[in-house]
């Protein structure tokens, strides 16, 4: 046990010693020192000479209190030749911070006078990193949980290696010139200047909400960016959108290397409150703001108007980056319908409308409205409707491979490539079980007229009745397969039997409420609790154009007798009679009125 | 001896008196000289505030290293390192949300030996735990909670209470996102409690969220209740040993013959004193004193090389780690940016881990029953058999259900640290 004690002793005072080493030999005392000896030698007076032979090695720190939350920089501590104009010539950190005119610098005949002086402004303010920190790697900021290394200088070793060299070079600091120096087009930040632009030719500013600037919804708010990520997340975010978060359906937007770098400046600098702004000012703006709409979102730089209409939709809609979602021509987002031929499928009133508020017409629709003048949507509907299909292919199975498979995919299963965004989902044309439940006069209708409210798009001005029929005589045999028993027509009224009133109504809403929460939701949005688990998805009931488009027999039909191949079961089979299903419609219908009425007005 | 200490002091010429006074200060804190006989060594133990807690002699089963494994001696000497360096620390520290991190920052950064005490702070804390709840694993499994010891068990389970809520409050301190979510999570944990649950939770936070008053709350629980209370129980505990008759150890007929009968020599008291009393020769509640086999040795300075032996190994345990291993340092509080998963204190991640089955029965119900069952062991298991030996096969229902116990925990505890990764799903460290 002696020895055992001994060793342990031993450990006890070798780990004092380390620390105790640690603890009186600094790094920084080092340089310090060699500042001190170098500064001697070039001393031009005796009473320099001994001033530097007085100094003693010590923690410098400025205590900036001026700009926002005091800062404690106690860089001066290891670069403390930074404000000596004698070590430029010196290598880091032994060097002259250097001077210049572009950082309003004075030359005042071979003097340099600071404009931004160390004493008032810190380092932190511009260099971002840890100022606190006496060590390269956490002063520096290299520690990957500190959330600001120096701006274009420290790359943290969690970043990826792709991206890494892209992050590095002094241009990131505009983001943190731009805290106090707002000015939209300062001579000092121009890649602020470009990314804002970006950000509304873009388009970000449909899905991003930034305060005071943008008010889109769809994808995260942007207001304090630059607060919440580092550039490095900022970067992959806009480069790799779906490397963060596989949900995401942002779209990759086609940049150069450059654009990619103005715009994680200019969401770095998005701090939500600035070093210029009072939090008074800011609750004046946000009084302001709810009466009208940012300033600078509804005036996106505009091309210069030209006479032709057409020739100058097509301009903007390249400029707005539409193709960053929608296909047209050989551009394909990838996320959303193909515009190629809309004006085949859309005419005028519909797509201005659309423009103005999509979700008037497709209540589920993803798509932004985005703020653009009135001319600006005329010029780019009268684009789209210039936009007319080709004359389409002689077999059904190409016309289903051109019209049909972004949405429905290549097998008909309802799997197209942007199937995932499109709400209501495509049909799976496939389920056998729903296809022979229905007569095929359905589907040439609903493929002639389209499918109000969801976006199937209305092909008889495209595909002749013909080619139609034998579009889905296609169907049938390559991808439903299964022959079905012959359908016969069900004894059921035209119109509802109950007059709608406010007692059926009532009557329809306890119903409603007992029976269909589950899967339609209590709103009626189809987001019930069990929604989730069924495919395809229950239908959103407050869908008005969709409920406004079919009739009091489908509907009835529907309740009593089912879906088949969805999860809709024969309510008739429960006990319900044609009278209860009678006040559902009218309850139903009630709803899609009030809530048409609803979006009419958010519309307008 | 006594008589040199006289004449000295009745030399009253100046120098005399200034060439005794080394001598005379010393003699006068330290009553006794380094003891040379039994007498001293008896002597010693008994006049020293320090070491008047131990007894004059203690009995050798108590010093056998593989019975005790010095498990709650470390657990004592943990709190101490804990209490200086936490001291320490104190004198840098602001309990504000405004200053706590930046004085993390300093405390790394430019404070002398800052960086160190935190990390000699940190994994002292976190060291107390498991070494609380293995001294717990070692008293139940030599059975040391049996008659008359059962209420010191009781107050080594509330030890361990306090320990848990002291390194838990402890935790919040750095007001950095590990802190501020693991304190989140488990301030949500005690939601759970019907009824009251959200009453405890605004009691323990002073808001409904983790904020500013929180952070007073814990600092003023972290070093001021808790310490008092721990240190009050503490003393309780050590005293108790020493009234319930030591530290547990077989009875002695089982102990083999012959190791004993060394009587100890009585030096004649000096005139005028009384004979000193043999009060640590306890064997059970009551001072006994009597020709029974004498199988104890004196704690000078058997008991106190072993203790300073436990000090030492204690002490280089927490400053090779301290200096191998940094204490952790996120990234300042983000209340909108929780990590995925938010964890809790990894000793609260099995009834995390439990929490995601059942938010009720993880965090209130089997908690609760686990802390009654504890305190309720000695008065449950009222069999006097299998004292004093690890393991005792009288002992082998109660062992193994204990063992059960203390591996369920275990394990929930590293599947809820090692195994859950992104939304508490399953996930593999390796």
């Amino acid at each position: 046990m002696k020895l055992a004690l001994a060793i342990a002793s031993l450990i006890v005072f070798a780990v004092h010693g380390v620390v105790f080493y640690d603890q009186f030999f600094h790094k920084w005392e080092r340089y310090q020192t060699a500042y001190f000896d170098q500064a001697r030698s070039q001393a031009r007076s005796e009473l320099e000479r001994a001033e530097m032979e007085a100094r003693r090695p010590r923690i410098e720190q400025i205590l900036v209190t001026n700009f926002g939350a005091a800062r404690v920089d106690r860089c001066t501590t290891c670069h403390i030749a930074s404000d000596d104009p004698r070590f430029s010539g010196l290598s880091h950190p032994l060097k002259t911070h250097p001077y210049s005119t572009a950082l309003g610098d004075i030359n005042q005949a071979g003097r340099w006078v600071r404009r931004h002086k160390f004493n008032d402004f810190g380092c932190t303010i511009c260099h971002d990193g840890q100022g606190r920190g006496l060590t390269e790697y956490y002063a520096h900021g290299e520690d990957h949980y500190w959330p600001e290394p120096l701006i274009g200088y420290t790359v943290q070793h969690t970043w990826k290696k792709e991206y890494q060299k892209f992050l590095k070079g002094k241009e990131y600091m505009q983001a943190n010139c731009a805290q106090c120096h707002t000015e939209e087009n300062f001579a000092g930040t121009p890649l602020i200047a470009k990314g804002r632009r970006l950000f509304f030719e873009k388009n970000c500013y449909g899905c991003h909400r930034i305060e005071g600037i943008s008010d889109g919804t769809l994808g995260p708010e942007l207001t304090e960016a630059g607060k919440k990520f580092k550039i490095d997340y900022l970067w992959e975010s806009i480069v790799d959108p779906r490397a963060g978060m596989a949900t995401s359906f942002m779209p990759k937007f086609r940049l150069t290397e450059d654009e990619v770098k103005a715009l994680v400046i200019f969401l770095k600098s998005r701090k939500g409150i600035n070093l210029t702004e009072t939090s008074l000012a800011l609750f004046r703006a946000r009084l302001n703001q709810d009466s009208a709409p940012p300033a600078a979102m509804s005036q996106p730089s505009l091309p210069a108007p030209s006479l032709n209409l057409v020739a100058r939709g097509k301009e903007l809609v390249e400029q707005r980056a539409c193709a960053a979602c929608h296909k047209i021509g050989d551009k394909d987002g990838g996320i959303a319908p193909d515009l190629s031929f809309e004006g085949a499928i859309k005419d005028e009133p519909w797509l201005l409308e659309h423009f103005k508020n999509p979700r008037a017409l497709i209540p589920d629709s993803i798509m932004p409205a985005f703020r653009f003048s009135q001319a600006d949507f005329e010029a780019m509907t009268a684009y789209l409707i210039s936009l007319k299909a080709p004359t389409p292919p002689a077999s059904p199975a190409e016309i289903f491979k051109l019209f049909c498979a972004r949405c429905h995919g290549e097998k008909g299963d309802g799997q197209g490539p942007v199937a995932l965004y499109v709400d209501p989902a495509p049909r799976d044309l496939t389920k056998a079980a729903f296809m022979n439940s229905k007569p095929r006069e359905r589907f040439v209708k609903s493929i002639q007229e389209g499918v109000p409210g969801t976006s199937m798009a209305a092909w008889q001005n495209v595909l002749s009745e013909s080619q139609i029929r034998a579009l889905v005589d296609y169907i049938f045999t390559a991808m439903v397969k299964e022959r079905g028993r012959e359908l016969k027509a069900r004894n059921l009224p035209e119109q509802n039997p109950v007059p709608s009133s406010p007692q059926s109504i009532a009557r329809g809403e306890q119903t409603y409420l007992a029976r269909c929460t589950g899967c339609h939701g209590r709103k009626a949005d189809g987001k019930g609790p069990n929604s989730l688990d069924i495919v395809p998805r229950p239908r959103n009931l407050r869908n008005s154009p969709f409920i406004q488009s079919i009739s009091d027999r489908r509907m009835i039909e529907s309740i009593l007798y089912g879906i088949q191949g969805t999860a809709m079961p024969p309510w008739i089979d429960y006990g319900m009679s044609q009278k209860d299903a009678g006040d559902l419609v009218n309850y139903i219908r009630s709803l899609t009125q009030a809530s048409g009425r609803r979006q009419l007005r958010a519309g307008r | 001896m006594s008589a040199v200490h006289d004449k000295i002091s009745n030399d009253t010429s100046l120098s005399s008196v200034l060439r005794q006074l080394p001598r005379n200060l010393w003699s006068s804190v330290f009553r006794h000289p380094l003891p040379s006989s039994e007498l001293g060594q008896a002597q010693t133990s008994f006049s020293n505030f320090f070491l008047h807690i131990h007894p004059v002699k203690v009995n050798r089963h108590t010093l056998k290293p593989t019975y005790t494994l010095g498990l709650g001696l470390m657990s004592f000497f943990l709190f101490v390192i804990l209490t200086v360096t936490g001291v320490l620390l104190m004198f840098y520290y602001v309990p504000s949300t405004d200053q706590a991190y930046d004085r993390m920052l300093d405390l790394r950064g430019s404070v002398a030996f800052g960086t160190f005490l935190r990390n000699m702070h940190r994994w002292a804390a976190h060291g107390m735990v498991i070494v609380v709840f293995l001294h717990m694993c070692r008293v139940f499994f030599t059975g040391s909670y049996k008659k008359p010891r059962e209420f010191n068990w009781v107050i080594g389970v509330l030890l361990l209470l306090l320990t848990l809520f002291s390194s838990f409050t402890g935790y919040l301190l750095p007001w950095d996102q590990l802190a501020f979510w693991a304190i989140t999570v488990g301030a949500t944990i005690a939601t759970y409690a019907p009824f009251i649950g959200q009453k405890i939770q605004f009691l323990l936070l002073g808001d409904n969220v983790v904020g500013q008053e929180a952070l007073l709350r814990f600092y003023v629980l972290h070093v001021v209740v808790l310490p008092l209370l721990m240190s009050l129980l503490i003393a309780i505990h050590f005293w108790r040993i020493r009234k319930d008759g030591g530290l547990s150890r077989p009875p002695e007929a089982e102990v083999a013959p012959g190791a004993s009968e060394i009587a100890v020599k009585l030096v004649s008291p000096p005139a005028g004193k009384q004979s000193f009393g043999f009060m640590g020769l306890v064997r059970g509640p009551f001072v006994k004193v009597g020709n029974v086999p004498d199988n104890t040795v004196f704690s000078w300075p058997h008991l106190l090389t072993a203790e300073l032996f436990v000090f030492v190994i204690t002490l280089a345990a927490v400053l090779v780690v301290s200096l191998l291993f940094h204490a952790p340092l996120e990234e300042p509080v983000n209340a909108l940016h929780p990590p995925n998963p938010a964890k809790a204190p990894w000793y609260f991640l099995g009834l995390q881990e439990l929490v995601s089955y059942s938010a009720f029965w993880g965090g209130v119900g089997i908690p609760a029953l686990e802390v009654l069952l504890l305190l309720l062991v000695p008065y449950l298991d009222r069999s006097p058999h299998g004292v004093g030996r690890w393991f005792a096969k009288e002992r082998l229902l109660a062992n193994t259900l204990f063992l059960t116990f203390a591996l369920f925990n275990v394990g929930l505890i590293v599947i809820g640290t090692l195994f859950r990764g992104p939304n508490w799903e399953f996930v593999t460290p390796w």
